[in-house]
């Protein structure tokens, strides 16, 4: 038994080593991981960002809003990247765009249920004040909505930074690339490239949640855990 | 304020250490079990349809010949496959002569006939506790393959040429490019092209997209039969010699005798190219199961009953 | 025989295989011939094993967070190491996940079985725990006034308003396990992940489109008939998410 955990442990120092000794490889790869995710993201974000936050401030559109997050939480990456490949073909473009589709749903839904669930009273009292419907939602239910719709983002990339590494089976490049090459790269740049992915998206949601805290208002901080993974949203790892 | 934050990563830090502590001990855990009194036949192949209709093959006219045969297939790299071989979670496998002595035995040069390779790998398996069967009569070797277009407009015969292309990009399986790029600029001149690793897609349909130029593919795949590509020669067999022949653990012979050796030793002699060509397109074009494949070709030869 | 090399006796005789349809030769988006043709050889196989491979991680997985929260709910001290433990695992990524088991418990149904009941502790746990733990005071309280033992209470009070906590965790558990499993295909030719990975490599859409269409319909409809099931199992709760 014992030799087995001397086994293991030895291929994580193998691991750490792999990714000291090809750090020129790592980094590439991970600017490429950093690049196609932060291109689905900004995508993403551009595409589902205003539509929820004007449904919400519409008070309509409650039942696909909320629901897409159900339907986008239970898309299975990997047969979304697979059936994208059928119609587009191979390449960076084509599994980015499978990523803006698994990343869509919760920037989505917490848009709106962010500026859906901002304060009536603050709205009213905006309205009291002769501001216009723009200048209520640019100037009252966006700043108040802004953790929660951080929140939404910071699942997102989360869950991207992680399912990234599925694009390296349909020429999407990233640390992927390193996970599914083991012939060359052996058990110890497997781990050591896991390792990496690993840590990107902890750093990314530890990073995210720092955000998250300064964007809450003081007194709603207890919410915000910067350390945890965002779970209960259900990021899912590929 | 700083206190609190040290605290607090102090315990993330704790955390984390524990869970890796926990995760080491689980699988520390989960040793294996102990190995069987008699090995057994346990037909591997790797992943993808060649490997498959030969896995099939063998498999079922062992079964034919009244053996009690398992049968894996799908196992990832020729890495994980030896893995497996060596634990003897499989018995038997179809491998590349090539392959054998430049990934399972990392030989930096390959020899220059095909014999030469048969035997050096079989050689070094024997050293470690399995030996190879006969060769097949085909061989599936890597080749680089350009559109039509493509080695029209720049004049494309053989591998050298490869050095006139402005902006090359090469798509492979993603260990290629560890495996052959200081190869190809050293025997071919070839060099500074871009990589385009493919982990399990189809690299004709880069080709055609115009997403690569060239793709290193195998020679018994279907879209070369016909007239779409043009596979460039490589003169001085940089990539090697790649019959195909199975890797047995020597116990299987030890214990069953020539009348498991023949019986594989017939299946191996009737795969010509045009054998191998026909069964990977009725796999990989006509979309026909590997397994009905291997069934018709095997009665159509007698070594199983219709 | 040691020279390797066996004299071909003629050539092999090569029988018709059969050929595909025109829609398969062409490898068009979707044919239903194929379909037809590969339902009960390969897909339903394939959809019949992740079916399996879900409902084993996802009831293993239930079981062991289940008995973990009920522990960790009576004795803190638990709560830290299960929950270091399970988010550890949780971040490792299933393609390398999957790797590193199989040197291990080898190319089986366990190695995938092990990573997927692995992902599932930290949401099944956490969720459990926060059920438990939202019971508030005053119920508890009560409970007690009403002469309850310890066990009662956890039996007739805790758990029953821990429900939906627990399912919220067995949704999302579910779902995300039916994902990572087409990802086992990597190292198994099981479930779904298997013609998707086939078909992927061999650019052969009519099988990814099934594949996957039937990968993300499981998802939608397990997703589904687990909301139908915590209706069901918490009536009480239904009039206030009515809205």
């Amino acid at each position: 038994m014992s030799w087995l955990l001397a086994a293991d442990l030895g291929v994580f120092a193998d691991a750490l080593r792999f990714v000291a000794d090809e750090r020129t490889l790592i980094l590439e790869k991970t600017w490429e991981h950093l690049k196609l995710s932060g291109a689905a993201i900004a995508i993403a974000i551009v595409l589902a960002l205003p539509l929820g936050a004007w449904l919400g401030h519409l008070h309509r559109g409650s039942f696909v809003a909320i629901n897409l997050a159900n339907v986008g939480r239970a898309l299975p990456s990997l047969a979304v990247i697979a059936i994208g490949l059928a119609f587009l073909g191979i390449g960076f473009a084509n599994v980015a765009l499978a990523l803006v589709v698994l990343a869509v749903p919760p920037i989505l839904t917490n848009a709106y249920v962010a500026v859906d669930e901002v304060e009536p009273d603050a709205v009213e009292a905006a309205r009291g004040m002769g501001m216009t419907r723009r200048q209520i939602l640019w100037r009252v239910e966006l700043p108040m909505a802004l953790p929660l719709i951080f929140a939404g983002i910071r699942t997102a990339v989360v869950f991207v930074v992680a399912t990234a590494t599925i694009a390296a089976v349909a020429g999407g490049g990233g640390l992927g690339d390193i996970i599914v090459n083991r012939a060359a790269y052996g058990l110890e740049g497997v781990v050591g490239a896991a390792i990496c992915v690993s840590v990107l998206a902890l750093a990314a949601d530890f990073l995210l949640g720092l955000v998250q805290r300064l964007l809450t208002p003081p007194g709603l901080r207890a919410d915000v855990h910067a350390l945890e993974p965002d779970v209960t949203t259900g990021v899912t790892r590929l | 304020m700083i206190r609190k934050h040290n605290r607090r990563a102090a315990k993330a830090a704790y955390s984390v250490a524990l869970g890796v502590a926990l995760l080491l001990g689980l699988s520390a855990a989960a040793a294996p079990a102990a190995p069987q009194q008699s090995t057994p036949i346990i037909v591997g192949a790797k992943n993808f349809p060649e490997q498959y209709i030969l896995g099939q093959l063998y498999r079922q006219a062992l079964v034919a010949a009244g053996f009690k045969v398992g049968y894996k297939e799908n196992i990832g790299s020729t890495e994980l496959i030896d893995t497996a071989l060596k634990s003897r979670q499989i018995t038997l496998y179809p491998e590349y002569t090539g392959v054998m002595l430049s990934v399972t035995f990392k030989r930096k040069s390959l020899p220059k006939t095909p014999q030469a390779t048969y035997s050096l790998a079989k050689q070094l398996y024997e050293r470690r506790g399995q030996t190879l069967l006969a060769r097949t009569p085909f061989q599936d070797r890597d080749v680089i393959a350009v559109t039509r277009a493509t080695a029209k407009r720049y004049n494309l015969k053989t591998l050298s040429d490869l050095k006139r292309v402005p902006n090359l990009s090469i798509a492979g399986f993603p260990e290629w490019n560890t495996r052959w790029r200081g190869q190809i600029g050293r025997q071919y001149g070839v060099k500074g092209f871009k990589f385009v690793p493919l982990a399990g897609i189809s690299a004709y349909q880069l080709l055609d997209q115009g997403d690569v130029l060239a793709a290193d593919v195998f020679t018994t795949d279907p879209p070369l039969l016909g007239s779409k590509y043009v596979q460039l020669r490589d003169p001085k067999n940089m990539f090697g010699f790649q019959h195909v022949a199975p890797v047995v653990d020597q116990r299987l012979v030890q214990q069953y005798g020539t009348r498991f050796t023949s019986t594989i030793n017939k299946v191996t002699r009737l795969l010509t190219v045009k054998a191998m060509q026909a069964m990977n397109k009725a796999v990989i074009v006509d979309q026909r199961p590997a397994a009905r494949v291997a069934d018709a070709f095997l009665k159509a030869n007698g070594l199983k009953k219709k | 025989m040691s020279g390797g090399l066996l004299l071909a006796q003629g050539e092999p005789i090569i029988p018709d295989f059969g050929e595909g349809s025109d829609c398969v030769v062409e490898n068009r988006f979707f044919c239903p011939d194929w379909v037809r043709d590969n339902w009960a050889g390969v897909i339903q196989p394939a959809l019949l094993q992740h079916v399996k491979l879900v409902v084993i991680a996802v009831a293993i997985g239930f079981v062991l967070s289940f008995a973990a929260a009920l522990v960790a709910h009576r004795y803190r001290l638990v709560e830290a190491p299960f929950t270091a433990f399970s988010a550890v695992v949780y971040t490792i990524p299933s393609l390398a996940l999957f790797q590193l088991l199989v040197p291990v418990t080898g190319l089986t149904v366990t190695t995938v079985e092990i990573a997927l009941v692995g992902y599932t502790l930290l949401i099944l746990f956490r969720n459990t725990l926060e059920g438990l733990r939202s019971v508030p005071p005053d119920v508890l309280e009560a409970a007690r006034g009403m002469g309850y033992t310890r066990g009662q209470t956890l039996w007739r009070v805790e758990l029953p308003l821990a429900v939906p906590a627990m399912f919220a965790g067995l949704r999302v558990a579910v779902v995300s396990t039916i994902a990572l499993a087409t990802v086992a295909a990597l190292v198994i030719p099981y479930g779904l992940g298997y013609p998707i990975f086939l078909a992927l490599r061999e650019a052969f859409k009519t099988e990814i489109v099934v594949a996957g269409g039937l990968a993300v319909l499981m998802a939608l409809v397990a997703d589904a008939l687990l909301v139908a099931a915590q209706r069901a199992l918490t009536p009480w709760a239904s009039a206030r998410r009515l809205a």
